[in-house]
């Protein structure tokens, strides 16, 4: 402050004393006998531009470019007062555009770009096999310790098997989720343990130590960072193991599941080798410096070729070896829908500063006379850019800086509609990168705008001259508003297939009723329930208790439900019927089953097309019985009626796990790949008074009149009844069902939304660009109306203009939109990428939205006063 | 139309030796803005007339190198004014200024005058 009013100090003395020279001068002309006008005007003229002079004077205090600078700021804010309807619309366009940036910026960071938490993770690969039962590559005990033995193109191998809940029984129990690896697991992706150790070699070998590594959220929430947890003893489904180490806090596994606790797999490498019995693996390793996936592949040709050997002849031709980088494993399907998203966001970004830079153009032409005084009264060229860019720095700082805002606001909506299955989308934030990355965006704008503002003449014959159209700048301006409904026509056709494919996936059959039904999964821990027996009681004890209960309509059970791809799956090969030939060749694909009890289809309401379903009498018999879906049935009994016919389900297997089952009816077939997904030729086999028939977990379907709500605390009580400790997942089969149609809405309402700002960003680029032209030939319109033409001649030249922009916009939209939706053919459900009724509404859409926006300008044009407007002139 | 260029232009031709002819105009005693163009002007038969937007600015550059200070005073015809006075600092660069343009007039004319002969 004090500086400033020393500077305001010096710049009064400044004046003083160039006014005491003016004084003096005329002064002295006086004494030499001119009268005092004279005397003073030649003074005057003597002395020159008082103010340049001042200026230039100043410049050699050396503070000059901060006092500009200032100026420029007050002045561009004086400015943008006087004019807020334009101000606003930059800023609000920006704002969009910009947060629209950032935030999916963000976004995409998280799923393209983002460090995996390994050390050099570029080197880590996924290696394994594929097969038609499970699309993601996998690896198997029976060949991977020979490929661990014998591979050569990486500097380590590991494998982890499955990931189950497990049981800390101790005081407070809980259920937790644990991981089993190898020994060499964390030094092949390269973590290291923030307390304590690694397994030992001895460790995961079949009766070796007990051995755990904990998560650090377990760390933190069991034992709150004690480091005197290392070594502790903890009771793991009530078996006694140490704990030897710690995992970092952003460790996670390269498939990414949950998993609070790591066990050594501790297999019997001897009986993996022999295949018995064998386990799914899942492969990791890390390159050797150098090679790359493609080397790596060749080389491993003829460790595939080995364990070619060990899968069953029909399969061979469908299994395939693949490695790929633990990247691309992680993200095999999101890749698609993120790349899509960067797509949208590049169109939104270019139509707003499509728009920026035409509301600027139309700004800098409306104010080339002020220019031209400005520079008349000294003010350089230079100076006059530099005004102009303060302007737009201004402009695009407050826009970066709303935008910024608008992102946070977005990134949380995001987050909050995302589906589960788009990964560590919840721990996207706005990082500093990302918003170093908006203000590059901000000031390349400002930089961009503001020369395209500042290349503008700025001569004498601005102040002599009719403002007039600068004839190329008002094409370009066209043009952008052109390119800009075509764009929006882009979005807007992609935005609509993907309502319409939604509503379509919303509005199907899905072979079920799906009303009315409340679902409890429940799954039983290995140390109260060890045996199938003890299991199966508590399963029928359970199911005993509710059948009775109030507003109970219907039970059932079953492992899994439709129409979730969530089911046991096997091939149709081994499928084989008593008396006819097996087939020999390929697999025949997968065929999806489930284990339930005879109330199954009523519950669900999916009809019995032939035969009579399951029958209560046959849950004691010794027989084994199933029921085909349609679509099974016309497959292996093609034109015969398959009730009463004989079959076996898994030949090939010893004879305890393939019985010889009786088909004792057929059901509709029920959707049960998903909702978007096909539907597999499904069985349903009974699920008996047998132990055999019973595992550890079930879903108890419950029908019922009562609300939700009720029949929930209702199911709660129960279960705790029989067993206090036990988790239950309870839901209503409508939840669930809605549950799988987040992926697709929330792409369409990404799309939507990307939609709207574009057709909004759009119209305010038309209705700027046509008020502009309006304005500009207000003196022609009243000339025109004052030789006679009438309102509806104005209205036609106005329309005219805009339908120029207009037409061209929405031909070049459908042609573009054309080759673009075919992007979205794999997010689309029943609907044609070329669906003749979407590009109809939305070009019928876009055309009424872009009327709109002409007609406000073309109505001021159609009450020009005549007599006013070539007044002005 | 006035351009600024022009003014820094000749800034840059008459830098130095606009310097040079302040310091020896305030050799005599104090004086202000406009009193220092005229003794220029009159001193050189009207050939050399220093414009305002020069002799500001070289005034205000000389004072932030120290070999002028300023401050207000009256003038004879009473009217107050913003004198400038030369510095012990200013009459060494005078000094200086002097042997180095004697110099160059030397050298000059040497130049000019071997040319002459040549003729």
């Amino acid at each position: 402050m004090r500086f400033w009013a020393r500077w305001e100090r010096k710049k009064n003395d400044l004046r003083a004393e160039l006014e005491a020279h003016l004084r003096i001068a005329t002064e002295e002309r006086i004494a030499r006998g001119e009268s005092p006008e004279e005397a003073r005007t030649a003074a005057v003229r003597e002395m020159g531009n008082s103010a340049l002079v001042a200026d230039v004077t100043r410049s050699t205090w050396g503070w000059q470019w901060l006092e500009h600078a200032l100026q420029d700021i007050r002045y561009a804010v004086r400015g943008f007062g006087r004019n807020p309807t334009f101000s606003f619309t930059v800023v609000l366009t920006l704002m969009l555009g910009i947060g629209a940036t950032t935030a999916v910026f963000s976004v995409v960071d998280r799923i393209l770009f983002r460090n995996l938490p390994y050390s050099d993770s570029g080197r880590l690969v996924s290696v394994g096999l594929t097969a038609p039962i499970e699309t993601q590559e996998f690896a198997l005990g029976g060949f991977y310790y020979e490929w661990q033995d014998n591979q050569k193109p990486f500097v380590s191998l590991t494998s982890e098997i499955a990931t189950e809940p497990c049981d800390l029984t101790e005081v407070n129990p809980v259920r937790l989720d644990c991981a089993h690896v190898e020994a060499n697991f964390l030094p092949t992706l390269g973590v290291a343990p923030i307390a304590g150790r690694n397994f030992l070699p001895d460790e995961d070998r079949p009766n070796g130590p007990k051995a755990a590594l904990i998560s650090y959220a377990l760390w933190e929430k069991r034992f709150q960072l004690d480091r005197s947890a290392v070594g502790r003893v903890i009771r793991i489904d009530g078996h006694p193991i140490q704990i030897v180490g710690v995992l970092p806090k952003d460790f996670e596994m390269p498939r990414l599941q949950a998993a609070d606790i790591l066990l050594p797999q501790a297999l019997d490498v001897a009986a993996e080798r022999r295949q018995s019995p064998e386990h799914v693996m899942w492969a990791f390793a890390r390159l050797k410096p150098g090679v790359s996936i493609e080397q790596a592949t060749a080389e491993l040709q003829p460790l595939f070729e080995y364990s070619l050997r060990l899968a069953p002849a029909p399969f061979r031709k469908e299994v395939h070896l693949r490695v790929r980088s633990l990247r691309d494993r992680q993200f095999h399907d999101v890749h698609r829908a993120a790349w899509m998203l960067l797509g949208l966001v590049a169109a939104v970004l270019l139509i707003a500063c499509a728009n920026v830079a035409s509301l600027l153009m139309a700004r800098g032409a409306s104010r080339e006379k002020e220019q031209a005084v400005r520079a008349a009264l000294g003010a350089s060229r230079l100076r006059l850019t530099r005004q102009a860019l303060t302007e737009s720095f201004i402009l695009s700082l407050a826009g970066g800086i709303a935008g910024c805002l608008f992102a946070a606001v977005l990134m949380r909506l995001f987050v909050s509609l995302a589906p589960e299955g788009l990964p560590s989308l919840s721990e996207a934030r706005i990082d500093l990168r990302i918003f170093g990355f908006t203000l590059a965006v901000s000031l390349a704008c400002a930089v961009f705008f503001g020369l395209i503002s500042a290349t503008r003449r700025t001569g004498l014959e601005s102040l002599t001259q009719r403002t007039r159209l600068s004839s190329s700048r008002a094409l370009l301006r066209q043009c952008l508003v052109t390119a800009q409904i075509a764009m929006s026509l882009v979005l807007l056709a992609g935005g609509a297939l993907l309502v319409r494919s939604f509503w379509n996936l919303q509005t199907q059959n899905l072979g079920m009723n799906a009303e009315n039904i409340v679902t409890a999964a429940i799954s039983l821990g290995q140390t109260s329930y060890p045996t199938a027996e003890s299991q199966m009681a508590f399963f029928q004890q359970l199911q005993h208790n509710l059948r009775y209960g109030p507003g109970i309509a219907m039970l059932a059970m079953s492992d899994s439900l439709p129409p979730g791809g969530d089911h046991r799956d096997q091939i149709f090969a081994p499928i084989h019927v008593e008396g006819k030939p097996q087939i020999t060749s390929g697999t025949g694909g997968t065929v999806a089953w489930r284990w339930v009890t005879s109330d199954y289809f009523s519950a669900l309401q999916i009809p019995i097309v032939q035969g009579s379903g399951f029958a209560e009498e046959e849950l004691s018999s010794s027989g084994n019985f199933v029921v085909l879906s349609k679509s099974l049935a016309n497959r292996i009994f093609p034109g015969q009626d398959p009730v009463g016919q004989q079959l076996h389900l898994h030949s090939g297997a010893p004879d305890s796990e393939n019985p010889l089952c009786t088909v004792v009816g057929v059901a509709a077939d029920v959707k049960n790949g998903g909702l978007a997904g096909g539907e597999e030729p499904e069985y349903y086999r009974l699920r008996r008074n047998h132990p055999e028939d019973w595992d550890h977990s079930a879903v108890v379907i419950l029908k019922t009149n009562l609300p939700a709500s009720v029949s929930e605390q209702w199911i709660r009580s129960q279960v705790a009844s029989l067993d206090p400790t036990l988790p239950v997942d309870v839901n209503t089969l409508h939840e669930e069902v809605g549950k799988m149609a987040d992926q697709p809405r929330f792409e369409m309402m990404l799309v939507g939304f990307f939609a709207c700002t574009g057709i909004v960003l759009a119209m305010v680029g038309l209705y700027g660009v046509v008020s502009y032209l309006v304005v500009q030939r207000t003196a022609e319109i009243g000339l025109r109306m004052a030789v006679g033409a009438s309102r509806a001649d104005i209205l036609r030249l106005v329309l005219r203009g805009a339908l120029s922009m207009i037409v061209p916009g929405i031909l070049a939209g459908i042609a573009f939109a054309f080759v673009m939706t075919r992007m979205l053919s794999s997010l689309l459900f029943n609907t044609g990428t070329h669906d003749p009724a979407v590009f109809c509404g939305v070009t019928v859409l876009l055309a009424l939205v872009t009327l709109l926006a002409t007609f406000i300008p073309a109505r001021s044009a159609m009450y020009v006063n005549p007599t006013v407007a070539l007044r002005s002139e | 139309m006035v351009k600024t260029e022009k003014y820094q232009n000749r800034i840059e031709l008459l830098q130095g030796t606009l310097d040079m002819l302040i310091l020896e105009a305030l050799r005599w005693g104090s004086m202000h803005g406009y009193g220092i163009a005229q003794g220029i002007r009159f001193k050189s038969d009207e050939v050399l007339q220093v414009e305002t937007g020069s002799l500001y600015p070289a005034l205000h550059r000389l004072e932030r190198q120290g070999w002028v200070k300023s401050k207000w005073g009256v003038t004879e015809s009473n009217q107050r004014a913003k004198f400038y006075e030369i510095t012990k600092k200013g009459k060494e660069q005078l000094v200086a200024e002097q042997e180095r343009w004697q110099r160059m007039v030397q050298a000059i004319g040497a130049v000019m005058g071997a040319a002459r002969t040549a003729e």
